[in-house]
Formats: C-alpha cells, structure tokens, sequence
C-alpha cells in the first residue's frame, strides 16, 4: 500500500507541473520554462524549512509566491516572441536558472551537518514529513489537498469569463484584441498564475524526495510539463491528470512491471505516438469533455 | 457420461494442482531486489550489476541456499528493475520493495538516485518518530563520497575514491617524477564525475606536488568536445585526469588524438576501468592508469568473472561490488539468524540491517574489506594500465615490487 501512496505522490506533483503549463497553453504559449518555476519552488521552499525551521504551510505559499513574481518578469519579455521564438527563449530562461542553481552554495551548519544547497552536489536532508513523523498516506493526501485545489481553480475559470478570456487570446489574438482584451495583461498574468502552480509542485517536489539538484529541472522536466497537457488535452483539467497517469503511472511505473523493463523503453515511444495519433486533441478532448459535463452536470432542459 | 469423466478428470487434476502447491510454497524464499540505471549512458552499469547478482544466487543456489533461523534452507532469489538514473523512479522502485516481502535492495547506479533514496529511509534507528522508511539497502555502484550517512540503513561497498587517488598520486611523485603539470576534465552535470575532480583529484594532485594548469568541463550527454580538447592544448600539461564515463571519456580522448593531443599521461575515473571503455576507445587510451578495486588478478577474481560473463555481464569494479554484495548478505542472513517468514519480515529487515552495521570487514575479491562507522566500505585496490585493448594491473600495493 505504501508504494502506492508513494506513486500516488509521484502523481500528484507531476499533475500539478502539467497544470502549471496548461494555463500558459491555454493562451497560445508554448513555455519550456515550467521547470525553472518549479526549481525556484522547490529551492526556496526547502531553504524555508530545512535552513530556517519555517512550517511547510509558510513554505509553500513563500515558495509560490517567488516562482509567480519570478514567471511574471519572465512573461513581459517573453511577449515580444511568438511560436517556436518563444520555446527558444523560455528553454534559455530555464537553462539559465538551471545553471543558477547548478552554481548556488549557501549552506548553514545544523548540528553536526552542513544544510543547504551545495551547487552541483545538490540540496539533501529536506526532511520536514520524516522528522515529522508523516506517514507516506499523509504525505500523499497533503500533495492531493493541493491538486484537487489547484483543480478546482483551474475548473472554476475555465468555465469563467478569465478561462474565456485566455481562450480568446489562445485561438486568435488579434481577434481578442478588436474585442478589447488586453494581450499584455492576459499572457503575464498567465505566466504567473502557471509559475505559481510550478513554484507549489517544486516545494512539494523537494520535500518528498527530500534532495534536489539542477538535473532534475532541465529540459526533460520541462518537456514533460507540456507533454502533459498537450497529450491529455487543452479542452479540461482532468486531460492533464489523466495524461500524468498515462505516462508516470502505467508507461514509467506498471509497464516494466507487466512485459519488463527493456520493453517499455521502446512502447513508451510507441505508445505516446499513437496516444497522439488516435487522440490528435488530447486524450479528453472536446468531445469527451463534453460528454463528461453531461454526465455530471444536469441539462437545465432535462 | 464421458462429459462427466472430462469433468471429474479435471477437477481431479486441478485438485491435484492444489495439493502440491503448498508443497511447492514451503521452499522458502529470500528475495534481493536489485535496481539501477538500464538505459541511457550509463546503462551498461545497470547490465552489469543485474548479471553479477544473479551470478552470486546461482552459486549460492546452488549450494543449497542460505540457512535460515529454524535451520531450514532458503532459495535466494534476485530480481533487477531499472531506474533509469532518476530519483523519482529510484524511489518508487524501493518503496514497492518495502511494501512487498523483499528483504533487501542492492542499488542503485547513480549518486543523484542514492541521495534522496536514502533522504527517504530513517534516518536514525533510535528515533521512533522518524517516519522514514525502514528498509536496508546495500549499494553497489553510487560512489559519490559520503553517502551513507544520510540513514542508518544506507551502507555501501563502493570505492573510497579519496584513498585511491591519494595512493595514485603518491604511486606517481615516486616512479613519474617528471610530470609536474595537471590539467582536469570532468563530466560537470554528474555529481560522481564532478565531485572525482573536484573533491578527490583536484586535491590529491598538488598534495604530491603536481601543478594545476586548468580545468575543462562538459556534459554526460555531449557529443562533441572540441573546445575543450582546444583549451588542454594550450595548457599542454603533462597529465590530463578524465573524471568522466566510458560514454564521454572515449568521446574526449577521440578528440584529442583528432587535434594532436597527447599528454605524458592520462588519468581516469574510477568507473572507466571497464571493458565498455575498451570496447569505445582502446587505442586512445592506450596507457591511460586508474585505480580501482576490482582487477582479475587471482583465481577467486578469475572464476567470478568468468560468472558474471557466462550472465551476459561484464566483471568490473562495480559489478563485482554487486556480487560481492549478495555474497555479503548471505552470511549476514546466517549469521542474523532470519526466520524468514512473511510475518518476520519487519524484524528480518532490522536483524540484517544490524548484522550489516556490525560488521568490521568482509571479504571481496581482492581481499579483505574494511568496513567504516559510517556504513562505508574501505576496499582493497590496484593500479591498472591500458594496454593493447585490455586492462593490465600495473601496480599491486600487496605487492610492492
């Protein structure tokens, strides 16, 4: 059971990385710079509460709340590029901060140890759920308290004028703008509600693993944080999660277990080509969203 | 009437099926899990390891297994899962050892794996409110110093690389007293490679009175090396260090025979001592030295890695680390006296986390192991030489002359 409390928390941060790209997606923007948001979140909310003793519900908001100020200033450059100009510069920005956390040392003594990030070495001893005593279930409802949040906002707005707004811009801009929608406030405030989200699965991120360094934030995260959504489809929330489980849960984690670990290195490939193929909209695209609503929410003619 | 035969027959060989099975289930089982990287550069470990640990339970299968608490013999049984070299996966894999009747992991390949691997274990076995897991694990391959300090259930039989760069540097102020200048190269974005310049190299060298000229750095991944071949041109030391893997090292010394390139000599990593480097760049590494601790110099050597070959694997130092491991483990069951049943499982893990904790030395094969307070493991260690597409011990500290 534990296992799957563990992968359930493998899950649930790699959710909220593809939601945390899905709002820029949903704009137009293809962004390679989720990662760098996610780095500087699970940075600074590991030095919240490893270094300075912080409770993880300061932590975490703190943490949030650089990665947003940080993909806001980000998000006005990145207004000056459009399509693959744009993945160019926001690959570069996440290289960049990257290579920042590649080459920052800051470390304090605890007792006997020194803590905190050490360059390339890393970040270790993130403890706060071990030395707390939280169980993996607990560890795992915490994360799942913050996806279904995160969910829920991004479900409430899809359906408001804000998800109509960046959908507008997403679909044709020049449009959006003959309509009086303000392009520059919509893509920044985009790429700060998507840093935000990455900053909280960043600190969520260092606290269960409990290590962090540079290599975990290049540009493999960052591809998977737009496969994500991408795959699971632009049309709801619940595409990314169910994309999350296509890839982390049944092609990384259960494939090798059910036909073996070489396999799966040449079906993982396959299976994404005919995911995409099959599903050129995303694994919940219109269609099924639309049948889904229907299955939950009463036609007011019924 | 002959559907009814059918019928009864079936049911009679099915029930006969149900007899045997509980006679089939009294051979007990331990189960190794090992786990490590299976793709991508650094693979060839991962191979490596999974072949030498099922190499070390056949033998000891075929023995008759390992003696349990009640007396009883126990089949070993070895499994292997590839983590790709991410933490993610590493973690994964262990926590699913932990919720089934594993006793214990061998593993992992990469440094970066192992940290928060052991980040997740308890750290302390007298602190009750610690909620890490309790699992042991045996690594093999990971040798980024200091590791298994994290956890108390963390213990490692890897190369002190410290050491054995002390020892090769001392080696070379005595019979190559005419190097005098270094230059290092290391894969930067790989914590064993950065840390085998940074940490052990960069620190020996001066110590024995070599110059240090520069430094060049690239990625696990890169192809091309160029510039950095260019750079050690200029400097034109006497001896160039490759803290790099078999992928990257092969690609760099390539380039440097390219560009002309040829310093008094060529150090390398730890974990470039193995075939996969001969297999990639054997004639430009043509007298390139490395310590390590493992070389086929003595029958015992011979034999496993004649084992470890017939598994479709590879003897070098870290594989052998992995056979070695499994070996380990089989007399500290014994000697921790598992019972080995599914309701003991808990207490087995512990006993062979304490059986392993206590121990002093172990034997490998090169000798004697000398094990640390800190879980480490002190091994036994020779220089090798590349010479015509094989390694040949150049130099035996057992036997000085």
């Amino acid at each position: 059971m534990d296992y799957l409390y563990g992968l359930a928390q493998t899950i649930g941060v790699h959710t909220i990385i593809g939601l945390s790209a899905y709002v820029v997606l949903q704009t137009g923007q293809v962004t390679m710079a989720q990662a760098a948001f996610y780095a500087v979140g699970a940075y600074v909310s590991a030095m919240l509460t490893t270094l300075w003793g912080l409770n993880i519900l300061i932590a975490i908001p703190v943490a949030a709340l650089v990665a947003m100020v940080l993909a806001g200033l980000a998000g006005f450059p990145a207004l000056r590029f459009k399509g693959l100009m744009l993945v160019v510069a926001t690959m570069a920005l996440g290289e960049a901060v990257r290579e920042f956390f590649f080459n920052f040392d800051y470390q304090i003594a605890k007792g006997d140890l020194k803590v905190g990030p050490a360059g390339a070495e890393g970040f270790r001893q993130i403890r706060y759920f071990y030395e707390r005593g939280w169980t993996t279930a607990e560890v795992a409802a915490f994360i799942w308290m913050f996806v279904i949040g995160i969910m829920a906002l991004l479900w409430w707005m899809d359906r408001s004028r804000i998800g109509a707004v960046l959908r507008a811009v997403g679909e044709d801009e020049l449009a959006a703008q003959s309509v009086g929608i303000n392009l520059t406030a919509v893509k920044v405030s985009a790429f700060a509600i998507g840093g935000a989200i990455a900053g909280v699965g960043g600190a969520l991120y260092a606290h269960y693993t409990t290590h962090v360094e540079h290599t975990a934030f290049g540009v493999l995260m960052a591809t998977f944080a737009i496969a994500y959504p991408i795959l699971g489809g632009l049309s709801s929330v619940f595409g990314t999660l169910i994309a999350v489980v296509f890839i982390q849960g049944l092609l990384i984690q259960w494939l090798p277990i059910l036909i073996g670990g070489e396999l799966r290195n040449l079906l993982f490939g396959l299976l994404i080509l005919l995911a995409m193929n099959l599903r050129p909209r995303g694994l919940i695209d219109p269609r099924v969203a639309r049948t889904l609503r229907g299955l939950f929410v009463r036609s007011p003619n019924a | 009437m002959k559907k009814s035969a059918l019928f009864l027959g079936a049911c009679a060989l099915a029930l006969a099926g149900f007899a045997a099975a509980p006679a089939s289930s009294q051979q007990r089982v331990i189960k190794i899990a090992g786990f490590g990287a299976k793709t991508g550069p650094v693979r060839s470990f991962g191979v490596n390891s999974e072949a030498a640990m099922r190499a070390a339970a056949a033998e000891i299968n075929a023995k008759g297994g390992i003696k349990l608490a009640d007396g009883k013999m126990a089949k070993v049984e070895v499994t292997f899962d590839d983590d790709r070299c991410q933490a993610e996966d590493g973690i994964n894999l262990v926590r699913r050892y932990a919720s089934s009747d594993v006793l214990v992991a061998v593993g992992p390949t990469c440094s970066n794996v192992a940290e928060p691997l052991f980040g997740i274990l308890q750290k302390k076995v007298s602190d009750e409110k610690d909620s890490g897991l309790r699992f042991p694990i045996f690594t093999d391959v990971a040798v980024k110093a200091g590791l298994a300090q994290i956890s108390e259930w963390a213990f490692r039989n890897t190369p002190n690389e410290p050491l054995l760069y002390d020892a090769l540097f001392k080696y070379l102020q005595a019979k190559r007293p005419e190097l005098k200048t270094i230059m290092g190269g290391k894969e930067g974005d790989f914590a064993h490679s950065k840390a085998g310049w940074d940490a052990v190299m960069k620190v020996a060298a001066p110590k024995y009175g070599m110059n240090i000229v520069g430094e060049v750095e690239w990625k696990l991944t890169d192809t091309t090396f160029t510039t950095q071949v260019r750079e050690m041109k200029a400097k034109n030391p006497d001896v160039i260090a490759i803290a790099a893997h078999p992928f990257t090292l092969c690609g760099v010394v390539k380039e440097m025979a390219r560009q002309g390139v040829k310093p008094k000599l060529i150090i390398g990593l730890t974990s470039s001592s193995s075939m996969e480097t001969m297999e990639g760049c054997a004639r430009q590494v043509e007298g390139a030295i490395i310590p390590t601790t493992f070389a086929p110099v003595n029958p015992e050597a011979k034999r496993v890695a004649g084992l470890i070959a017939k598994q479709k694997g590879s003897a070098d130092l870290h594989s052998t680390a992995a056979w070695e491991n499994v070996i380990i483990l089989k007399s500290v069951i014994e000697a921790a006296k598992i019972d080995g049943k599914p309701e003991t499982l808990a207490a087995d893990r512990r006993k062979v986390r304490d059986a392993l904790a206590a121990l002093k030395e172990t034997q490998g094969l090169l000798g004697v192991t000398k094990r640390t307070e800190d879980r480490e493991a002190i091994k036994p260690f020779v220089f090798v030489t590349a010479k015509g597409g094989n390694w040949v011990v150049s130099y035996d500290p057992t036997k000085p002359n």
